[in-house]
């Protein structure tokens, strides 16, 4: 049974016709990645668009309603809510999504049909940033502390620490988002008094001129301690829970007792032995939680009036503006697509036995 | 601690136990052997006998719930120092496993960590015994040629990119990169083909030769055992029932147990021969039978078997057994071969 040396393949020859480039990208697992999220975000895109125009009520007839609650008129109403808008809700679909993909291929994502008129991608500009900054750190932060703590009491696994904090993660785990948030500003803000809840509007101080001084940065964390806190809360239990499965599930595995046989540190067996194999299916769930990171905002942002993309959303929703609705969603497919997409190149890179295609390794 | 310098690991009166909801069990039961330099000791027995815990407590790797409860360990070093493994503390034992004594396990399909290169493993090994890694890669180069597998494609390859056969060729090397005195190979070949069974004793054997290793071999495959053992230990119950030269144990057994294995394990040499079956199933190991531990399936049980444990008698020299009957089992054991 000796092996027979396989002859290395020969170096491809220096030109190659259209046709192998093609064929040699497509098999590039990166590029294979990159095309399908396109195809994703256009089908998302074109989904939305359609179910958008099928929502009961257009703006219009939202915006007359308005109108006519005021006190006026439905003649006058109409006649005002028709000024209001520089957009044809009843033209017909395919003329309004030829020019929606039109506009959107030059990156232009349209105006608001309501209040004037400002550009969506300035909206979005505007709300995204606040949004990304606190539900980013709350998710950064509860992975982290969720994976650390999984990991701890996976070693402790039937120890006090671990009943007690499996205990914890179960609770808040279970506990809705919404129900912690309120929970938060009942306990803090009414109770103890440490925020004026009532007052904290935005994202910072407007007192404050924005800028890159300390003040103003505090003034940040102060306005985002709350919805980070809630995300925290909310969240955190299901990393500590999946994390302590996955470990404990990796300790069980055959490599870890040959690798304490092979004398390894622990902290090189943890690391390069448990760590990196416990994470890997994290890695996924992460993924599609950054995905979620825009649209999972929308009733805590409301709640502490956080200026972020989810409540714009539901404004957006509620005043039926098409454009911005679509700019974003569009943000949110992009977001869930574009995670997924990096959790498959993140997971390839973790994990040998994902890299598919014909290049063997890095 | 006088031990005869021949003799690398010496086992006295070794107790291992699990805790159990039910109570403790007894896996290893008051176990001595000696394993002399160059020697192979097959273990051999029935799943759960307590053969896999014998060698897991040989390296202090026992499960959570498995503790060593009595006895002791002695290891004599190259230098001639002994010293008792399980008194070891935590720093001394990290370098003492893998230095001194390797382990290949069973299922090489797990025993690889999934992400990374071969050549990660073997760094890590030798990085962990402050071995360079120049020495290391050169060590392991030579290794897998000897093992007979292509060293520039294994080196750098995941494990996933190895069929079973590699994989388990290349924990064989990685077993003898820090040229150990002991290895225990727990089933190496349960989980591959016959043919490549088959190059790996091969391989074991001229690795042995060349090295000059001793081995501890763990087999349920009694062909297996037969061929590559110097000694065999027949375990029943966490207990050593009978240990001796492989011709000794083989054929002209003085154990029912060990008859009872033999002749439920087929043999080329015979032909037509019946297999015999043992009956019952293997002893409850938190309230374990009185007497002999074997008596409720034993075909020569008589009275004293029920109430005695059979003290380890040695009828020759090398050759030790536990049995009330050994004549009995002897005189079976000589007409099935004349017949």
């Amino acid at each position: 049974m000796t092996s027979i040396p396989t002859p290395r393949p020969v170096a491809a020859a220096p030109r190659r016709s259209p046709g192998q480039v093609l064929r040699r990208l497509w098999d590039s697992y990166s590029f294979r990645v990159l095309i399908q999220s396109l195809v994703t975000i256009w089908a998302v895109t074109t989904f939305t668009f359609v179910l958008i125009r099928l929502m009961p009520g257009n703006p219009i007839q939202i915006r007359i309603d308005q109108l006519m609650n005021r006190g006026l008129t439905f003649e006058e109403a109409e006649q005002q809510a028709a000024n209001l808008f520089d957009f044809d809700p009843d033209a017909p679909i395919l003329e309004q999504y030829v020019d929606y993909i039109g506009k959107l291929a030059r990156g232009d994502l349209g105006n608001s049909i309501l209040g004037g008129g400002t550009p969506v991608n300035s909206i979005i500009l505007e709300f995204l940033p606040w949004t990304l900054f606190s539900v980013g750190l709350g998710l950064l932060l509860s992975f982290l502390l969720g994976t650390l703590l999984g990991v701890i009491i996976a070693y402790r696994r039937g120890g006090f620490l671990d009943n007690f904090i499996t205990t914890v993660s179960s609770i808040l785990y279970g506990i809705p988002d919404y129900v912690i948030a309120l929970l938060l500003i009942l306990v803090v803000g009414v109770q103890l008094q440490w925020f004026q809840v009532g007052q904290m509007r935005g994202a910072y101080n407007p007192a404050i001129e924005p800028g890159f001084t300390l003040e103003f940065i505090a003034s940040i964390f102060q306005h985002a301690i709350l919805p980070v806190g809630t995300y925290i809360l909310s969240t955190t239990g299901s990393w500590v829970l999946a994390m302590k499965s996955s470990t404990l599930s990796t300790l069980g595995e055959d490599f870890i007792t040959v690798a304490k046989a092979r004398g390894l540190s622990e902290t090189r067996i943890l690391s390069a032995y448990v760590g990196r194999n416990a994470l890997l299916p994290l890695v996924t769930r992460l993924a599609i939680s950054i995905g979620f990171v825009v649209s999972g905002s929308v009733i805590v942002e409301e709640f502490f009036q956080y200026p972020g993309l989810g409540r714009r959303l539901l404004r957006a929703i509620t005043e039926r503006d098409y454009t911005t609705m679509q700019g974003i969603f569009l943000v949110i497919s992009i977001s869930v697509v574009a995670a997924n997409a990096l959790s498959d190149l993140l997971l390839g890179w973790l994990d040998p036995r994902v890299r598919v295609g014909k290049g063997r390794g890095r | 601690m006088s031990i005869s310098p021949e003799i690398v690991l010496s086992v006295r009166n070794l107790s291992v136990s699990y805790l159990a909801k039910r109570g403790r069990v007894r896996a290893v039961n008051n176990v001595s052997f000696d394993l002399r330099k160059g020697e192979t000791l097959a273990l051999i027995g029935e799943s759960g006998c307590g053969k896999s815990t014998l060698n897991l407590a040989l390296i202090r790797q026992l499960p959570i719930t498995g503790s060593i409860d009595s006895g002791q360990i002695l290891y004599t070093r190259p230098d001639g120092q002994t010293v008792d493994v399980v008194s070891m503390r935590k720093e001394a034992l990290r370098q003492f496993l893998w230095a001194d004594c390797a382990m290949v396990f069973q299922g090489a399909l797990n025993s690889l960590n999934p992400v990374l290169r071969v050549r990660d493993l073997v760094y890590d090994t030798a990085k962990a015994h402050r071995l360079n890694k120049a020495e290391a890669r050169r060590r392991a180069f030579e290794l897998f040629q000897k093992v007979r597998l292509d060293p520039a494609r294994v080196f750098n390859a995941y494990p996933h990119e190895l069929s079973g056969g590699m994989r388990q060729r290349v924990l064989l090397a990685l077993a003898l990169l820090l040229r150990p005195q002991i290895v225990i190979m727990d089933e190496p070949t349960t989980a591959v083909d016959i043919l490549t069974q088959r190059s790996i004793l091969d391989v074991i054997e001229q690795l042995k030769a060349e090295f000059g290793f001793s081995v501890i071999f763990i087999s349920h495959d009694l062909a297996v055992a037969a061929e590559i053992a110097d000694t065999v230990a027949t375990m029943y119950a966490g207990e050593i029932i009978e240990i001796g030269p492989v011709d000794e144990v083989f054929y002209r057994s003085r154990h029912a147990y060990s008859l009872a294995l033999l002749n439920a394990a087929p043999r080329l040499s015979t032909g037509q021969e019946e297999l015999l079956s043992i009956p019952g199933s293997p002893p409850d190991l938190i309230e374990p039978p009185t007497g002999c531990k074997f008596h409720p399936r034993c075909a020569f049980a008589v009275e004293v078997c029920k109430t005695t444990p059979p003290p380890l008698i040695m009828p020759e020299p090398g050759h030790r057994v536990a049995c009330h009957e050994t004549d009995r089992v002897m005189a079976h054991n000589n007409r099935k071969i004349t017949t």
